[in-house]
């Protein structure tokens, strides 16, 4: 009964994590030629690459770093604001919460396409419209270098606040009600109240989101294919204004067919989110012992 | 017997626990000085959040005209239902003010755009199907079986989680292009069947669930199968509805994988052929209704599919995140 899903494990989940591992050591190209471009071992030629020459990669590992420090720090404050915002059980609230919910089911390429429009750089765009109804010159949001990663992180929020608000909702409905009488009775205001019950025992939520947001946030894709296309071929926008990681794995992998670098990006995308949430679990856990 | 009662304790305290989230209110917090003010900005982002599905909406039944008008209308002046289907298109010659329907487009694809739902349907539905089954069956062994590599089978399937799946794209690739399967509903679903999250969140359920129940059915003789389909699933309902809907939204939603794996047109799931159909039309603002109109029915399904269960959903969020 277990072997279904063990066989389909071991082909599926485990041989491709050590497959792509020794490739991320060797030279292996889409075509393997002994003269023209021989496939081989390198070493840890493609990770020293990597770390110390690649300029693209740089950029990659800057502009994600900037993206997952403003959205997950940012999503964080939203989804917490918006938990203790629509925490009443009122009707209306009800409603604003299943709204708020909703980009977190839809499609991330139909939401994609949509906010293309909204920051189309010519006078049809939508914000471009509205600017220009207060007079201001249109704007062009997509080819402008400084705006690529407030943008991914606008639509990073939009998209992701919800879900951390149902995690907070959660969290702030099992802090029992007792709690918050006793505090008032000891004379405690709202901002007591706020700092000293209700942070604390939202603290285990903080660190499952603010973790699942910075693995999620690391791997952002669908905004960056679809909105910073480059000429042909390429990915990125605009002197890779908004290259990342993924996304330069995809470029290496699929448009260039340079299989070996690219499961070498692969495996330093993990060694960084595994050391981040190392990171972050020891943090929390060093910050209770100082209690 | 024993079974049905303790089914129904478990659904009454889930249902416990669905009443207390979302229903509970606390006194001492609700009501503020600026309570009047205090809610403004929260209606001003309820705006920002609805505007672009209301985009969505307006823009897929506006003529070419209207849609290059500057500045846009917030309300169409006409409802024309040509972004999706217009009658009066012939492909066969140019007329103004007519246009290419989304069902129009796509011709050398059989079924055009239909093509791409039946194909995000099928392979969505048998990849739900098919990864809960296998999934579920893993969990009751390894929850309720003692054998002895059985710890380390479930450590290395808990420590595939910490790995980002990217790791192993490039040689699911490969693999699937040495099998031939490049272009086939193979690649889309095969790979994505062991999933270690749906492993991890049954045998947490299952392990708060007592082994009396599986001991005496074996002790009374039954067989595995018939204890996993008589007892197991029954017990793992509320679990297995969760981990549904999750599995399927993903995979209706998913891109990356399959932008890979689709070499022709034909075997592009919904996502795909949005992407498709936002390089065709590459900036022209006359193809932005046949996107929105494309965006829209794609975003549908799995909307509609969220409000119909929204009860577990918000449950399996709840039960996945806190733990």
């Amino acid at each position: 009964m277990l072997s279904p899903f063990v066989l389909l494990f071991i082909v599926w989940a485990v041989y491709p994590v050590l497959s792509s591992l020794r490739l991320s050591f060797m030279r292996y190209n889409a075509i393997c030629d002994e003269t023209l471009s021989p496939c081989g071992s390198v070493g840890f030629g493609n990770y020293t690459y990597l770390i110390l020459q690649d300029s693209r990669f740089h950029k990659a590992l800057l502009n994600t770093s900037l993206y997952v420090i403003g959205a997950v720090t940012l999503g964080l404050i939203a989804s917490l604001s918006l938990s203790l915002a629509l925490q009443a059980d009122t009707r209306a609230n009800r409603v604003l919460r299943v709204i708020f919910f909703l980009p977190s089911v839809t499609s991330g390429i139909a939401v994609v396409l949509v906010w293309g429009w909204v920051f189309r750089g010519d006078d049809i765009g939508l914000l471009n419209s509205l600017l220009n109804y207060f007079g201001i010159a249109p704007v062009e949001w997509l080819a402008t270098p400084s705006l690529a990663i407030p943008i991914l992180i606008f639509m990073s929020i939009w998209g992701g606040a919800g879900f951390g608000m149902v995690l907070f909702l959660a969290g702030l409905n099992a802090i029992p009600a007792m709690y918050y009488e006793a505090a008032v009775i000891d004379g405690a205001n709202r901002r007591e109240r706020f700092r000293y019950i209700t942070l604390p025992l939202l603290k285990p939520v903080m660190v499952y989101v603010v973790i699942t947001g910075t693995i999620g946030a690391f791997q952002i894709f669908e905004g960056v294919y679809l909105l910073f296309p480059t000429s042909v071929g390429s990915i990125g926008g605009l002197k890779d204004m908004a290259l990342m990681i993924v996304p330069y794995l995809y470029d290496m992998g699929f448009n260039r067919f340079r299989l070996g670098y690219a499961s070498a990006v692969a495996w330093i995308l993990f060694a960084i989110i595994f050391t981040i949430s190392l990171i972050n679990i020891r943090v929390t856990k060093s910050l209770e012992d100082l209690r | 017997m024993n079974a049905s009662r303790s089914e129904k304790r478990l659904e009454r305290k889930n249902d416990e626990l669905m009443e207390r989230s979302g229903n509970f209110e606390n006194p001492f917090e609700t009501k503020g000085r600026f309570s009047k003010y205090a809610r403004v900005p929260i209606y001003l982002l309820t705006v920002v959040m609805i505007a672009p599905y209301y985009w969505m909406i307006t823009s897929s039944f506006k003529s070419v005209k209207e849609l290059q008008k500057v500045p846009p209308t917030l309300f169409p002046e006409k409802w024309i239902p040509g972004n999706y289907w217009d009658p009066k298109y012939d492909p066969n010659m140019f007329q103004q003010d007519v246009l290419q329907g989304l069902f129009q487009r796509f011709t050398k694809v059989q079924f055009g755009f239909g093509r791409f739902f039946l194909n995000s349907f099928f392979i969505t539905t048998t990849i739900t199907i098919l990864t809960l089954l296998i999934g579920s069956l893993a969990a009751y062994v390894v929850a309720k079986h003692r054998f002895k590599a059985k710890r380390a089978i479930y450590l290395v399937i808990i420590g595939s989680m910490m790995i980002p799946w990217q790791v192993g794209l490039i040689p699911g690739f490969l693999l699937v292009d040495d099998l031939g399967w490049l272009n086939t509903f193979w690649a889309y679903i095969i790979p994505a069947l062991p999933k270690a999250f749906i492993v991890f969140f049954l045998v947490q359920y299952l392990s708060s669930i007592p082994d009396e129940l599986i001991e005496a059915a074996r002790i009374d003789g039954a067989r595995e199968w018939t204890i996993y389909f008589r007892i197991v699933l029954p017990l793992l309902k509320p679990a297995m509805i969760a981990m549904m809907i999750f599995t399927a939204i993903g995979e209706w939603n998913n891109f990356l994988w399959p932008l890979i794996i689709t070499q022709s047109q034909d075997m592009a799931n919904l996502p795909v052929a949005l992407a498709l159909l936002k390089n065709s039309g590459a900036g022209n603002i006359g193809t932005q209704g046949v996107i929105m109109a494309a965006a829209l029915l794609v975003s549908l399904p799995t909307i509609i599919l969220y409000f119909l269960t929204q009860r577990h959903f918000i449950r399996g969020i709840a039960l996945s995140g806190i733990k």
